[in-house]
């Protein structure tokens, strides 16, 4: 008989460590403490369900990773048959174009934790991106001189202008990008024409777009991209 | 700390143990002035923010790769300053920062 476990309750132990990940922990513990109308237990492993009043349950993987690929993806699919969403923890979490494409595909949600949240709330978690980057994401594709955009990572577009050029594009969320922002990006992702700043509120540090500066891309908010797409 | 927020934040550490793993763990930190800010400080938050305010180059590499390996089972979210941009823009009063030194001081049994 399948023992009966309260909401937000902790899983059981093997008698000396708790049988849960550390992300998971965490993601049960902010669900907890936040109180609102959604609730969560582990199930198994990465996998937790989230029940919210009056919306369909979720079944959502938590991942430690540091970076989502395909593979990780169709990992996560396959081992939890019925997954809703998949949410990367860490805030540093980078998703790969390919993992996502592979997601959206199979009607699995994905994003960061404030995603999984938000959705499971809403009641949208199989359609659910990461929300951090969906508004940008869907302003460059809804730009009038844009013709294609490949997402390469979650925050890395490479953009096929009307009139022939390409722009690749790297998105910067930070309120106030610094110089260590920029120069990250350029690291970890390759070479960009622009660092996109699209917190619209704050503005990039002077010491960031000298950082641009010295990379060889341009450092803008949302109107110098526009303009910047004009011109190309 | 100390609130009732559940059973799973008994099992998570605290700020004051977050920024005693964090100084015995990064050894850099010596050279940077780092903080803590945001949720972590009051309880349980989603990521665990921190701020360094530095010098760049080698000693910032360095100090990335040692922060990584802390981080293995913590949710950091590390924001990298240099001095004149932790001045410009007021962050370390305007998020009210609180030294980690300070912090795992707090720590002490």
């Amino acid at each position: 008989m399948r023992r009966h476990r309260p909401r937000n309750s902790i899983p059981e132990t093997d008698g000396k460590h708790l049988l849960v990940n550390w992300q998971v922990k965490y993601a049960l513990a902010v669900l907890a403490k936040a109180g609102g109308d959604s609730t969560a237990e582990q199930v198994e492993g990465d996998l937790i369900r989230v029940v919210t009043e009056n919306q369909p349950d979720v079944l959502a993987a938590i991942s430690p990773d540091v970076k989502i690929d395909i593979v990780t993806a169709t990992r996560y699919r396959q081992q939890y048959p019925g997954l809703d969403f998949l949410c990367g923890y860490r805030a540093n979490c980078v998703w790969k174009g390919d993992a996502i494409q592979y997601l959206e595909q199979n009607r699995v949600g994905w994003g960061n934790f404030g995603t999984l949240c938000s959705a499971a709330l809403d009641g949208s978690a199989n359609n659910a991106s990461h929300k951090i980057y969906k508004f940008s994401d869907r302003l460059l594709r809804q730009y009038g001189r844009v013709e294609q955009v490949i997402r390469e990572y979650d925050r890395v577009h490479r953009v096929f202008l009307k009139g022939g050029a390409v722009l690749r594009i790297g998105m910067i969320a930070e309120y106030e990008p610094t110089a260590d922002a920029v120069r990250s990006l350029w690291e970890q992702f390759g070479p960009v024409d622009v660092a996109w700043n699209i917190n619209p509120n704050g503005n990039p540090t002077p010491e960031a777009v000298d950082a641009g500066s010295e990379l060889g891309c341009e450092v803008v908010k949302w109107d110098e991209m526009k303009d910047l797409m004009r011109r190309s | 700390m100390g609130r009732d927020e559940g059973p799973h934040a008994q099992v998570l550490m605290t700020a004051a143990e977050i920024a005693a793993h964090l100084l015995a763990s990064c050894k850099s930190l010596r050279q940077f002035a780092s903080y803590m800010f945001g949720s972590a400080l009051s309880g349980i938050g989603q990521d665990i923010d921190i701020l360094i305010v530095g010098p760049g180059g080698e000693a910032l590499s360095q100090l990335k790769e040692e922060i990584q390996l802390a981080s293995e089972n913590l949710p950091l979210h590390v924001l990298y300053m240099q001095p004149s941009e932790a001045r410009q823009t007021e962050f370390v009063t305007r998020e009210k920062c609180v030294p980690l030194a300070q912090l795992a001081s707090s720590a002490m049994p």
